[in-house]
């Protein structure tokens, strides 16, 4: 415990760096493998620190905060963000490219299309996702996601009309998300280091080594036919994922530019919450349910 | 021995009282919850223009926020280093700033639906989750953080899809002050235009 926690403990609880839980819980700030240990393991340290030269070469490391301010330091480590000027570049370029790109198409697509054939789109995206979260769901060993994920897929491609309508939602069955960045998560992965890729966007090198996964290994859309038809429809799942994703973000990334004095630093916070509950539901199996009104 | 029973029965209802103290703090902070959404949702989807609903949100938000405490978590370590009148401005600046995110888009939310679930007693406040619906959205899981530390139970933080709205706020101030040489006044200040601007 701190020792400045007298003056502030009607209000915080807990010292100002840690991050509270879900469940109001302390989260330790690392997991138990760090990533240094994994990424030896995986034998892709010469990578990472080829990664890390250009990323100093580019922009610079955060320096750490003198040790005489402990506050400071905490916060240093939790934010663990060291390569923070370069994912600060990196976020510049990606908002400027959405500024032209991808958002205007996004407020197009929603304008022009009508809100049943935006929600028929996503949702055949959706289905032909459940595969990649299948395998996920029993790689993380959660036997009650694996059913749920497993019913959704027949009960949508068949009643559903291929994934168009989302029959299993209307019947109580609800979506999670399962990647292989949080199956690592479960394994024991810890986040790592802040990232802010170019399209990605902010992740870290677990879970940016779990899309790589998802998208060209666990995919099986990705095994089967060749051709330019299979390409072109490839490429355009590809295309009208990133603008039905941006789409359900429209309104909530506008409010956080308009709304916050630090863009960057609130979207990283966020992002690793949001992380934080996604693996914590992961780890328990929890199948969300539709809030029953209290009797 | 008759010690050792009048402990044990000491002990017994003093964890009883506990245990009642908690489920009746439960039981409140889902009062407040439920009476605040129907109230939230009858403003927002009622009749008025949009300044006399903003007006009536400010109201609502004055009554069930406990603003000082939440204002004091978001300025987190910064807390002690700030001057009392630095203090003052901040609090009173951070109310302005709040009030004005939540009702400015208060228009936005025509047509918004919130059902909430049960209560859940934790350590020093309770957790109340709700699902709140918009039209053409997805449902939204959002819980509410009740907490009576500073007397009366109030909102101390809102948790929608896993994401504290104060944590947030604390992680977006501190990268603010740390990249401006720790400076609380740079914080007033951008707080002040943030006050400022139109809509």
């Amino acid at each position: 415990m701190h020792a400045d926690m007298t003056d502030s403990s009607n209000l915080t609880r807990f010292p100002d760096h840690a991050i509270e839980q879900y469940d109001g819980t302390l989260m330790p700030v690392r997991g138990s493998i760090t990533w240094s240990r994994v990424s030896m393991r995986l034998s892709v340290r010469p990578l990472v620190a080829a990664f890390t030269t250009f990323c100093l070469a580019l922009a610079g490391c955060t320096m750490p905060p003198p040790v005489n301010d402990p506050d400071a330091v905490a916060e240093y480590n939790e934010t663990n963000d060291p390569l923070e000027p370069t994912n600060r570049v990196f976020y510049a370029v990606n908002d400027a490219l959405d500024t032209v790109i991808l958002r205007p198409i996004a407020l197009g697509y929603r304008a022009v299309l009508p809100s049943p054939v935006r929600t028929g789109v996503h949702n055949v995206l959706n289905n032909l996702g459940t595969p990649v979260t299948l395998a996920n769901d029993l790689m993380q060993g959660n036997t009650r996601r694996a059913g749920d994920t497993m019913s959704r897929f027949l009960l949508n491609t068949t009643l559903g009309v291929g994934g168009l309508i989302d029959v299993a939602t209307e019947r109580g069955i609800l979506d999670h998300p399962a990647d292989f960045g949080m199956t690592l998560a479960v394994w024991g992965v810890g986040d790592g280091v802040f990232l802010f890729l170019p399209v990605l966007g902010p992740t870290g090198p677990r879970d940016a080594a779990g899309f790589s996964v998802d998208s060209f290994v666990l995919d099986p859309w990705g095994w089967v036919g060749k051709g330019n038809t299979v390409r072109n429809l490839r490429i355009a799942r590809t295309g009208l994922s990133a603008v039905d994703a941006r789409v359900a973000v429209l309104d909530d990334f506008d409010k956080v530019k308009a709304q916050a004095l630090d863009p960057y630093a609130t979207i990283r916070s966020l992002y690793r919450q949001y992380r934080t509950k996604q693996i914590d539901d992961a780890r328990g199996d929890v199948t969300p349910q539709a809030v029953k009104k209290s009797p | 021995m008759l010690n050792r029973r009048l402990l044990l029965l000491a002990s017994v209802s003093a964890l009883l009282t506990a245990g009642s103290a908690r489920a009746d703090a439960a039981d409140t902070a889902q009062a407040l919850v439920e009476k605040l959404s129907r109230e939230l949702v009858g403003v927002v989807n009622g009749p008025g223009s949009a300044t006399d609903k903003q007006a009536a949100l400010e109201k609502l938000i004055d009554r069930d926020v406990d603003i000082p405490t939440v204002a004091r978590f978001c300025l987190g370590r910064f807390w002690r280093t700030a001057t009392p009148d630095q203090l003052k401005a901040y609090g009173d600046l951070f109310r302005a700033v709040l009030v004005k995110n939540i009702t400015s888009k208060v228009g936005e939310y025509q047509g918004v639906t919130m059902t909430v679930g049960k209560a859940q007693a934790r350590e020093e406040d309770v957790l109340v989750g709700s699902v709140v619906t918009r039209p053409n959205n997805a449902p939204n899981r959002v819980d509410w953080v009740v907490s009576a530390a500073s007397g009366a139970p109030r909102i101390i933080d809102v948790v929608a899809e896993g994401t504290s709205l104060r944590l947030t706020q604390r992680s977006d101030y501190s990268a603010f002050l740390v990249r401006n040489s720790n400076d609380v006044q740079a914080l007033i200040d951008a707080m002040r235009r943030q006050a400022s601007q139109p809509g």
